[in-house]
């Protein structure tokens, strides 16, 4: 189990497959610097927990199939705000989520196409 | 703010259109909208190889920018026998065959063709029919290397000279056949018909026209009557049919314009090419 804690002091516990589909993390892990937990200090609480949601679900072969993941994927990202959609874009690029970050960077794409 | 990379990711999944467009809003947007990131994602997949093919082989390009400016510019590929272009605000792909890239039954006979350098050709040759009794023009291109899920036209490119005869009287019959067995046909004059000249012929071959024109229906599938239209470029277009690109497919495409059931001399019709453009 990995610990991160935002940047408002929530903490959150997942399981080391979950917390590995940031690269930033899994690069944390490599250099074995996550005895007392990992600080995010850019990113809050309500955003961490928005990625963990996402990354419970994108765990490998946990999902389901990838139609029923699109449709997950489509429903998650339609259900939020804006202030919130530019916040997740700037903690998946942090955190290096490629599949979040497309996800999230499409969606605006979108909008202003 | 979003930095420069995650706008410039959010930018790649938009159009080139947009990406001119949204370069207005700020400079971190314009510095995005010029990046190689961003430009990569619209550029045709073999875009290298198309460059090492064309007449600009030896040409160094400082971004990919400007790669993608020359493409739109339209690029001489093949020993200068096909060009290439992508349309400036959507990126995709068209395609010009020349004539001496595409199967013009007869025309390595002298006395039936001539080629020859037209002045506002952009090839080095056109076909120029001489007299024939047997018109006979195939094209054929692969659908892999055009856009996908595109709905593409395919045209005849050319001029009648002041001299043609014969290209009234039957309509020629058009076709786009794709290898998986989808087939399209229309039917098309091969000049814009007169309607008081061919009053006149009536008079006087009035019979003759219709058994002829028995043989060939003066109307195509979708009841249109086609003629050629002009384009911009000082020549004409005669629209052969058009046909759909899959994603992951690579379908091959004849495309052909043919006239032999006539059995009717004509002459004087200039042929560029078969131009293959999204619709």
């Amino acid at each position: 189990m990995i610990v991160l804690k935002s940047s408002d002091g929530e903490t959150f516990e997942i399981e080391e497959a979950v917390a590995l589909q940031s690269q930033t993390i899994a690069h944390m892990v490599e250099d074995d610097c996550v005895e007392n937990g990992i600080p995010l200090a850019n990113v809050t609480g309500e955003i961490l927990a928005k990625i963990i949601e996402y990354c419970k679900k994108h765990v490998e072969g946990g999902g389901g199939s990838e139609e029923e993941l699109k449709i997950w994927d489509k429903e998650f990202i339609e259900n939020i705000d804006q202030s919130t959609l530019f916040n997740l874009i700037l903690a998946a690029n942090y955190l290096n989520i490629k599949t979040l970050l497309d996800l999230t960077c499409q969606r605006v794409a979108d909008m202003i196409s | 703010m979003l930095p420069e990379a995650c706008v410039a990711n959010i930018i790649s999944f938009t159009s080139p259109a947009d990406t001119f467009s949204s370069s207005a809003v700020s400079s971190v947007f314009r510095l995005a909208g010029d990046s190689d990131f961003v430009w990569e994602r619209f550029l045709p997949s073999d875009y290298r190889s198309l460059i090492s093919r064309s007449t600009d082989s030896h040409r160094s390009f400082s971004s990919k920018k400007e790669i993608y400016r020359c493409l739109c510019d339209s690029l001489l590929i093949d020993n200068a026998q096909n060009l290439f272009k992508i349309n400036n605000f959507s990126g995709k792909i068209s395609y010009i065959l020349s004539a001496r890239d595409i199967s013009i039954t007869w025309s390595d006979q002298a006395s039936y063709w001539s080629w020859s350098n037209v002045s506002d050709s952009r090839f080095s040759e056109s076909a120029v029919l001489i007299t024939t009794d047997r018109l006979e023009i195939k094209g054929k291109i692969q659908t892999g290397i055009l856009s996908a899920n595109t709905r593409y036209g395919a045209y005849l490119i050319v001029k009648v000279t002041k001299h043609a005869y014969g290209l009234d009287l039957v309509p020629a019959e058009t076709s786009i056949k794709s290898k998986n067995g989808q087939i399209n046909k229309n039917t098309t004059y091969l000049c814009c018909v007169d309607e008081k000249k061919q009053q006149m012929k009536r008079l006087f071959y009035g019979h003759r026209e219709e058994q002829m024109a028995t043989t060939v229906q003066a109307v195509g599938g979708d009841q249109k009557k086609r003629e050629p239209k002009g384009r911009d470029d000082g020549w004409m277009e005669i629209e052969l049919g058009e046909f759909e690109t899959r994603e992951g497919e690579d379908d091959e495409i004849t495309m052909s314009l043919t006239e032999v059931k006539g059995y009717q001399l004509k002459g004087g019709i200039v042929i560029d090419g078969i131009e293959v453009r999204p619709n």
